[in-house]
């Protein structure tokens, strides 16, 4: 039922994001007016050209994908990817995709278990309460 | 990605554990891991330093589940006087899909309740100076090890120098006191990740120009240039030789209708740096559109003359002021 929603949604939800910040991009050259922005300067300064900047939209969108996805409200999606600067929009396109999933990795064998006490009681972690 | 730990009672040890074997494995560890010494602070640091201190006023509210993330993320916000509670962040920034909060997200959702995060260097004694700043700072571990990794959000809030300890906010427990050795090795695995999140007009006691600038970027993006303008001023102030940051305090006071300072902080930006050529477009802009427009083409023939990405911007913008007045 979810994953059926998901499916309508989420393109629905990249063309919204999409055609919501196409303008920025789309927009003029300032014709004498508008003042450079100071995104659009260090952005400039950084060497980034409006094609990277299109890039950017399409990792937006992709991010948008990969929460809901994750099992993020639909509703607070767009906000969170809304809230994520150009370079934290990239990171997490490709972090959430190198990522494996899966809980909590400790404790699931005995040896793992020896180690970390050992470390615990070396100092190095902080796993277990009772080690300090 | 971050699984915040549920501290659980261990599981009883095994009894049949061969002494050889745990002896194989220390060794094992001792050389996979190194060893983990006390950090030590620089000698300046330390003696701006108060010996003791404890942000006494700083929130608590434990975790549940796996939710460290929104967990430091209400203290951080609620001492600074933000009235959120974690029931509102746990949608903002958590995961279920993934058990956790993830970094990207917790920057942006300081950003989205008004605040600016500000990451600082990876550096203890710039952890203590936060501090002594009045700062509590929000800090990654990994609390396991690279290969079974444990990661965690805390809020650190004090420190002892004499017993070189830290105390944090952390999980389940309220000021729990961590030596500095072992939050150090922690906090390494995370590459000593940590930030502050500060009203508009405050910021980090180790603040970087480039740095600081970005942030209050980011956050002017999403919040709006009125929202940001404090910021830009006290960044302005904190650097007035940096370029940049003028260029920006300029850019946000002319978006909040303020021309006359708007003009002046790009010219406080391009004495500072003469090479700055999108500030001398920008004053030129600034100054014609208040009517001045010997100033302006003046301003304008400076970006012109400045080869770079600039250039046919500040040439569009002269050969306007031509037609306009012949």
């Amino acid at each position: 039922m979810m994953k059926k929603l998901c499916r309508y949604l989420s393109p629905l939800l990249i063309a919204a994001l999409m055609l919501g910040s196409l303008p920025a991009v789309a927009a003029p050259a300032p014709d004498g007016s508008d003042l450079i922005t100071t995104q659009a300067a260090l952005n400039a300064e950084r060497g980034q050209a409006d094609r990277e900047r299109i890039q950017e939209i399409l990792t937006r969108s992709d991010v948008q994908e990969q929460l809901v996805a994750q099992g993020v409200d639909p509703a607070e999606v767009e906000a969170r990817v809304a809230a994520l600067s150009d370079a934290e929009a990239a990171q997490m396109a490709e972090q959430l995709e190198q990522l494996p999933a899966g809980a909590s990795a400790v404790g699931a064998l005995f040896a793992v278990f020896v180690i970390l006490l050992v470390t615990d009681i070396l100092g190095l972690t902080n796993v277990f309460p009772f080690t300090r | 990605m971050i699984d915040c730990p549920v501290r659980q009672p261990a599981a009883a040890p095994a009894r049949n554990a061969r002494p050889a074997g745990v002896l194989a494995l220390m060794l094992t560890i001792l050389l996979v891991a190194g060893c983990a010494a006390t950090p030590r602070l620089p000698e300046s640091t330390e003696q701006s330093l108060p010996r003791q201190l404890l942000l006494d006023e700083v929130p608590f509210h434990a975790q549940r589940d796996y939710q460290c993330g929104p967990a430091s993320l209400a203290m951080v916000l609620n001492d600074g006087g933000i009235d959120v509670d974690v029931d509102t962040l746990i949608p903002q920034v958590f995961l279920p899909g993934r058990d956790g909060s993830v970094q990207p997200e917790m920057l942006a959702t300081v950003r989205r309740h008004g605040r600016i995060p500000f990451l600082i260097d990876g550096r203890l004694d710039a952890l203590l100076l936060e501090l002594a700043a009045g700062h509590p700072t929000v800090v990654m571990q990994n609390l396991a090890l690279p290969a079974w990794p444990m990661w965690h959000y805390a809020v650190a809030i004090g420190f002892d120098l004499d017993r070189d300890e830290l105390t944090l906010h952390s999980g389940e427990e309220p000021r729990r006191i961590e030596s500095f050795r072992r939050f150090d090795a922690t906090w390494a695995r995370s590459e000593r990740w940590a930030f502050v999140a500060l009203p508009p007009g405050e910021l980090p006691v180790g603040a970087r120009p480039h740095r600081a600038m970005e942030a209050i970027s980011d956050f002017e993006r999403t919040q709006g240039v009125e929202a940001a303008l404090p910021a830009w001023e006290a960044l302005a102030e904190r650097f007035p030789s940096q370029g940049m940051v003028q260029f920006g305090l300029g850019n946000a006071r002319h978006a909040g209708g303020d021309a006359e300072g708007a003009i002046a902080a790009f010219e406080q930006a391009v004495a500072a740096e003469p090479g700055l050529a999108v500030a001398w477009l920008n004053l030129g802009l600034a100054r014609r559109g208040q009517g001045d427009t010997a100033g302006a083409r003046e301003a304008l023939e400076r970006a012109a003359a400045l080869p770079g990405h600039w250039q046919p911007h500040a040439h569009r913008a002269l050969e306007d002021i031509e037609e306009a007045s012949p």
